[in-house]
């Protein structure tokens, strides 16, 4: 059975990111029978972003930041009533707590 | 309010957790509103994964990983598969792929936080498939978070954004600055005068941005200071 390995090389840093699970090599049998659907979607990016989103929700409390979701301007791009024009919220700062306001 | 109590420790929100904030705010009316959330974490530390393609891949992923896998996708693959040794995707097919699944999703919002942490050269690249993205279904919302000289280089692909500037209240800057000071490992060095001066000081300081030439030589003070250097354009905006 002609097997094709699709393989990633994953930096030492990763174990920090949580955007990748640890090396991982999906093998994709080339028979007759399709992909799954894991397959697929492991071809499609090797990254976990779901996997850091659960880490770094954790550092958040209950009620931090709900002024953000209140301002006009989130309320405003939310809604996207701004069409192509107001497609982009950026919010800017310096990360300086964070993390290490938690030790 | 600014801030939230969690236990006894007070954190406030960041630049670092607003994208989670916003992901979760968003993904609890996911269900009701028929919106799909689509979240990547950039990374100084995993630079070398985070390329264009694995980023739109990982967006990509999760629009089409909730429901059947759309046969354009699974044809992709099958053609992929065959050619030696296998290949990964093109960018052109994820976008292209990317493209249907979006507009077969009434709402998409497309969350990329630590914008500046990624890779300098990829980032002309992944944000003008954002613009891509934009131009092709106008309804896609993308939030951005990042140190604010990224702005420039958003600016190169919209003229136009929103933006909000996360810093910490003056609140939190005091709660953080008694914190420190509660640890302070010579507490004899210490006297309520002192200690109130140097909470008076800083918050007047970062308040009046003058931060630059400010210096007092305590260790403490100036520890405290580096973790405060306050965004400037908090107190410049228009």
């Amino acid at each position: 059975m002609a097997q094709t390995s699709y393989s990633t090389n994953v930096g030492d840093g990763n174990k920090y990111s949580g955007n990748i699970i640890d090396k991982v090599s999906v093998s994709v049998s080339n028979t007759f029978n399709t992909a799954d659907d894991a397959q697929i979607l492991y071809w499609l990016s090797p990254l976990e972003p779901r996997n850091r989103h659960q880490d770094v929700r954790t550092n958040r409390s209950e009620g931090v930041g709900d002024w953000l979701l209140e301002t006009g301007e989130f309320r405003e791009w939310r809604g996207g009533e701004g069409g192509a024009d107001m497609a982009v919220l950026f919010c800017s700062g310096n990360p300086g707590v964070g993390k290490t306001y938690l030790r | 309010m600014r801030d939230g109590i969690l236990g006894k420790k007070r954190i406030p929100l960041t630049v670092r957790n607003t994208s989670s904030l916003v992901i979760d705010s968003l993904g609890d009316q996911e269900g009701e509103e028929n919106m799909a959330v689509a979240a990547f974490y950039c990374d100084f530390l995993s630079q070398q994964e985070q390329t264009v393609n694995n980023i739109v891949g990982a967006i990509l992923k999760q629009l089409v990983g909730r429901g059947e896998i759309p046969q354009g996708l699974r044809e992709t693959f099958e053609k992929a598969k065959k050619v030696v040794g296998g290949r990964g995707p093109l960018l052109a097919d994820l976008m292209g792929m990317l493209r249907t699944a979006i507009a077969s999703l009434p709402r998409v919002f497309i969350c990329i936080d630590a914008l500046d942490e990624c890779l300098p050269k990829c980032l002309p690249e992944l944000l003008q498939s954002l613009k891509d993205i934009v131009q092709q279904s106008p309804s896609t919302r993308i939030l951005l978070t990042g140190r604010p000289h990224v702005k420039e280089d958003i600016e190169r692909s919209f003229a136009k954004m929103v933006v909000i500037p996360i810093s910490p209240s003056p609140d939190d800057i005091r709660n953080y600055v008694e914190m420190r000071l509660d640890r302070d490992p010579e507490p004899l060095a210490m006297t309520d005068d002192l200690r109130a001066d140097i909470v008076r000081i800083i918050l007047e300081k970062i308040s009046d941005m003058c931060v630059e030439p400010f210096r007092i030589s305590t260790p403490l003070v100036m520890y405290t200071y580096q973790r405060f250097r306050v965004d400037s354009s908090l107190f410049h905006s228009t």
